[in-house]
């Protein structure tokens, strides 16, 4: 992509690359072993994570690293992530950039409004998980509180679903812009750079910015 | 592929799987326990019966203030007699239920249950949990109408009366009827205690009991452990819920949840799909600048 001859700007830095693949496999195979578990017709995904049994035990562990990956992540990145007024004039212009109108959406900064309800809401859907997830991982109780038999574990369940509804939704779009919409894209989470002409086709204001530097 | 129970008795279906079982044998007599509550003395001998049998580890009793031995089902107490102080007509009166699986001809814990195999109900009427296939997701807990169902931390599996399916498979009544010496708990198929348990009921109006019934809930399309309730206009205070069904609560609470999630998530995806034919990918265009 360097054949723009502007050159390339560095992304994301090792670590952030790092956080994020963890949270993002994690949250993949957590999101087909779940779904396995939630209809006999989708069990067939459980070979996707070593079978049944396994794929069982390994989902409360993935989601382990989800989570660690998950605060990492959150602190690594929350100093970006203030919604200030350009943001909400951006999102007021959603439907151009959802139909390519680039002429007609704001400029955005290293991360656009979207980008930043996409972190916002999986930190709130991340809290959802965890939240729900571990009376079901342990039914007998943990750390002085519980047990959750019966009605606390159904009552979780069905939080753990809807909150799995979203974070699905979340990540179609999310891989979807991420690579075939929005080409270049993927490698600033591979090896962390992108060229200077995608910085100022999506991220304007923040290819402003590194210029200057 | 699940391990298949090592009995000999005929399989109607398993969870999680869409073929029939392929049984030859799929004609035979359904059986069933009726347990008259009227005629319970509350001595518990089918509780130990049942531990006996089964091998169940022991757990201490509590005293609670109730005459009941322990608190709640385990995965090693798979029948609790339960008692309730209730006042009927100005005197007080002790509603006692063998608290234990009904045996659902729909059992909702099967319906919900996505391990292969893991619970299996037989062409006798017996539903049993087949642990080398259960994964201890638990959503049979959540798929019970009964609240039966219970999680064993140590091995990750769900435990609950198999009906004493070995007795059962050698000819024999389960050890709690064997035991009960009132013969508050009968034995036979499920025709006849269908029969007993309305004729008993008839015996306990006559005796001035006006609401008694026989609980065979249709909502899970009967149940093959029938009780003679004696003031059946009290469900509740037995524990017993006036009309469960297979798909109850939860269980259908997740189910529409399940739909909705799967319509949502396809839809996600084939948006994706037409968002991509039909506005293409959008990338820097090289030349411009």
């Amino acid at each position: 992509m360097s054949a723009s001859g502007l050159g390339e700007i560095r992304r994301f830095t090792f670590v952030e690359r790092v956080v994020h693949w963890v949270v993002g496999l994690s949250f993949l195979l957590l999101l087909l072993t779940g779904l396995a578990f939630s209809h006999p017709r989708l069990y067939w995904l459980t070979v996707l994570a070593g079978g049944g049994a396994t794929a069982r035990i390994l989902h409360p562990w993935m989601g382990v690293a989800f989570t660690l990956g998950g605060v990492a992540m959150f602190f690594l990145w929350l100093r970006d992530m203030a919604i200030d007024a350009e943001d909400r004039a951006w999102l007021r212009a959603i439907r151009h950039y959802a139909l390519h109108q680039k002429d007609k959406v704001p400029a955005a900064g290293k991360y656009n409004a979207g980008q930043k309800m996409f972190f916002w809401t999986m930190t709130a859907l991340g809290i959802a998980y965890v939240v729900s997830g571990v009376p079901m991982w342990m039914p007998g109780g943990v750390m002085g509180i519980g047990p959750f038999y019966g009605g606390v574990v159904n009552a979780m369940r069905l939080v753990h679903y809807l909150a799995t509804i979203g974070g699905g939704l979340f990540l179609i779009v999310h891989v979807y812009l991420g690579t075939v919409a929005y080409p270049g894209t993927i490698g600033a989470m591979l090896h962390g750079r992108v060229t200077r002409a995608w910085a100022k086709l999506h991220h304007a204001r923040w290819e402003t910015e590194e210029g200057s530097k | 592929m699940p391990q298949l129970p090592a009995n000999g008795l005929a399989i109607r279906r398993m969870s999680a799987s869409s073929t029939p079982a392929a049984g030859i044998r799929t004609e035979g007599p359904e059986y069933a326990k009726l347990v008259d509550i009227s005629r319970c003395i509350g001595c518990k001998g089918c509780e130990v019966a049942c531990k006996e049998w089964n091998e169940l580890g022991i757990e201490p009793t509590e005293n609670f203030g109730s005459f009941q031995s322990h608190r709640d089902l385990s995965p090693d107490t798979w029948l609790l007699m339960r008692f309730t102080e209730v006042e009927v007509g100005g005197d007080v009166a002790w509603f006692i239920k063998k608290d234990a699986c009904l045996h659902c001809a729909e059992p909702g814990c099967l319906l919900a249950c996505p391990a292969p195999g893991a619970i299996v109900q037989y062409e006798n009427g017996i539903v049993d949990f087949n642990q080398a296939n259960c994964i201890g997701c638990q959503l049979c807990v959540s798929g019970c109408p009964f609240d039966i169902p219970r999680f064993n931390v140590e091995t990750r599996k769900v435990y609950k009366c198999n009906m004493c399916i070995d007795r059962v498979e050698a000819g024999l009544e389960p050890a709690c009827a064997k035991t009960c010496p009132t013969n508050a708990i009968s034995w036979g198929t499920k025709e006849d205690m269908v029969r007993l348990g309305e004729q008993q009921v008839e015996r306990l109006r006559a005796r001035g009991l006006a609401n008694a019934v026989l609980y065979d809930p249709p909502g899970v399309g009967g149940t093959h452990m029938m009780y003679v309730v004696p003031h059946g206009d009290q469900l509740d205070q037995y524990d017993l819920p006036a009309d469960p069904t297979a798909g109850a609560g939860a269980l259908a609470m997740l189910g529409t949840v399940r739909k909705l999630g799967a319509s949502a998530l396809g839809l996600g995806l084939l948006a994706a799909g037409l968002h991509y034919l039909g506005f293409g990918p959008q990338a820097p265009e090289e030349d411009a600048k």
